[in-house]
């Protein structure tokens, strides 16, 4: 088939890039880049308490991880984005719904990825450590969780590629992010979705490529 | 089906507030603020869609709603919407009307109030020529409709053995058009020549749209449920639209002779249908 449309991409290369700011390219690069962020601060105290946390405490916190491992992210925001200011007569921001729910989901999975990074540190770390008489804090934070997080890199990594895949669903609750503004773009025009969504899959790509790139360098340079 | 489930959706969060939140009037609420919050579509042309040079959302249900605004004497909050969250924007307060091609059925009613209809269509088709002479021809074909919409309903409803096939929208169906996934493509009327228009001319020659239509639908504002004081406002202010000549107007700024989309207005006028 003809690929002759190409021209409405460029047409609309400002829309694409930052909507009516914030929106496009650059809305979805803030949303996941927070999301990112959030999750992964998140992540790290969940997996933290996953693995020192004992009895009620830790089944409280495996729930609430099932939970949200379980839900669908598009469910969570949408419920977040209609539920919130009835619950708590608050109107959260569409943006600050989709950046919550996607930093919650994240952190889940985030969680038990540093969760199994730290049990996997031997158990001789964590003796010698607790035998030079560092307190547990001590011990987690300067012992356990480099070593751990270290070796968890590619899987958190792992993580954050959908993190920046799933901020499209922003959509449901109106947030125009590059998805979003593709698809109005698309209904204008009307006779050119190939055309449209293959300029967004590239970009998806050429994002989420960078991420993977920047952080195998990031791995490389850094010796131990 | 989607637009059910947004109608529960939309109930549920309705029944949350009524149970919470004291009852206040929505009418004082909106003076008091000095906006009012509406739903309009932005990927709908020509009834709501982002203008390619100012970015901003404009398009037929625009108008009534900057019409709307104009009558209250107050700013106007356009939010965005589409066909699967309409209902739930209105049911969480997150919008105080709905004017988002919003066809009027029965079922939308046990959620939300209809102002009198200020546009009126019908369920057409799009197929290649000679394809489509009478409702009958639709049978055993495979038709691509836009998901959440009534057409789609209606079409599964009144042809059972069309073979229905739900896109996420018009491009989407259209394409499958075009690639011969489906054989015809179902939508209102209006939004079919505005279709058509985008359509280079050479691929243009190869389709047409359907003589006849499955239904006849009125397009209203939606309106949250029992503001009984808002709504005789958005009704007086539709009847005074039409009295002056605005409606008129309106209608010729997006299907008029000088547009892409060209229909005659036909005999439709605000007030005359209930």
């Amino acid at each position: 088939m003809e690929l002759k449309g190409f021209e409405v991409i460029w047409n609309n290369l400002d829309y694409l890039m930052w909507g009516n700011l914030p929106g496009g390219i650059a809305l979805t690069l803030i949303m996941s880049l927070s999301a990112i962020i959030f999750a992964t601060l998140l992540g790290i105290l969940l997996g933290v308490g996953l693995t020192l946390a004992k009895g009620g405490i830790r089944q409280i916190l495996v729930v609430f991880l099932g939970f949200l491992r379980a839900i669908p992210i598009i469910m969570l925001i949408f419920w977040t984005f209609f539920l919130l200011p009835i619950l708590f007569n608050i109107d959260v921001p569409a943006i600050a719904t989709v950046i919550f729910a996607l930093s919650l989901v994240g952190a889940a999975y985030i969680g038990y990825s540093v969760h199994a990074g730290m049990v996997a540190i031997s158990q001789g770390q964590w003796q010698a450590a607790f035998s030079l008489g560092l307190g547990k804090k001590q011990v987690i934070f300067y012992i356990i969780l480099p070593q751990a997080v270290k070796m968890m890199m590619p899987s958190i990594v792992n993580q954050w590629i959908p993190l920046i895949k799933d901020s499209s669903l922003a959509y449901i609750v109106g947030v125009a992010e590059l998805t979003f503004v593709a698809t109005q773009i698309n209904n204008r025009s009307m006779i050119y979705p190939t055309e449209i969504f293959i300029f967004v899959i590239l970009v998806y790509f050429v994002i989420c490529w960078f991420v993977n790139f920047v952080v195998a360098q990031f791995l490389k340079d850094r010796s131990y | 089906m989607r637009i059910k489930l947004s109608i529960i959706i939309g109930t549920l969060i309705g029944a949350l507030f009524t149970t919470q939140a004291a009852y206040a009037d929505r009418l004082d609420d909106i003076e008091k603020r000095s906006v009012i919050k509406i739903a309009v579509f932005d990927s709908n042309p020509p009834f709501g869609f982002v203008d390619e040079k100012t970015h901003k959302i404009i398009g037929l249900d625009v108008d009534y709603a900057n019409a709307i605004g104009k009558a209250l004497d107050v700013k106007v909050d356009l939010i965005p919407t589409n066909p699967a969250n309409r209902i739930p924007l209105l049911s969480s307060q997150k919008a105080d009307l709905i004017i988002a091609n919003f066809t009027v059925t029965e079922e939308r009613a046990k959620t939300v109030d209809f102002s009198l209809p200020y546009f009126a269509t019908g369920q057409k088709f799009i197929a290649r020529k000679g394809v489509l002479k009478t409702a009958e021809d639709l049978k055993n074909l495979r038709i691509g409709a836009d998901k959440g919409t009534v057409m789609e309903i209606t079409l599964r409803e009144k042809f059972p053995f069309a073979k229905v096939i739900s896109y996420d929208d018009t491009p989407f169906a259209f394409t499958a058009l075009r690639n011969g996934v489906v054989q015809a493509i179902t939508q209102d009327d209006a939004k079919l020549v505005g279709l058509l228009a985008n359509v280079p001319a050479d691929q243009r020659a190869a389709f047409e749209i359907s003589p006849f239509s499955i239904t006849e639908e009125y397009q209203a504002v939606g309106i949250p449920k029992g503001e009984a004081r808002l709504k005789e406002k958005v009704d007086q202010t539709l009847l005074n639209l039409e009295k002056d000549g605005t409606a008129d107007q309106i209608y010729s700024r997006w299907f008029g002779p000088d547009t892409t989309s060209a229909i005659p207005r036909g005999d439709f006028k605000i007030g005359e249908v209930k």
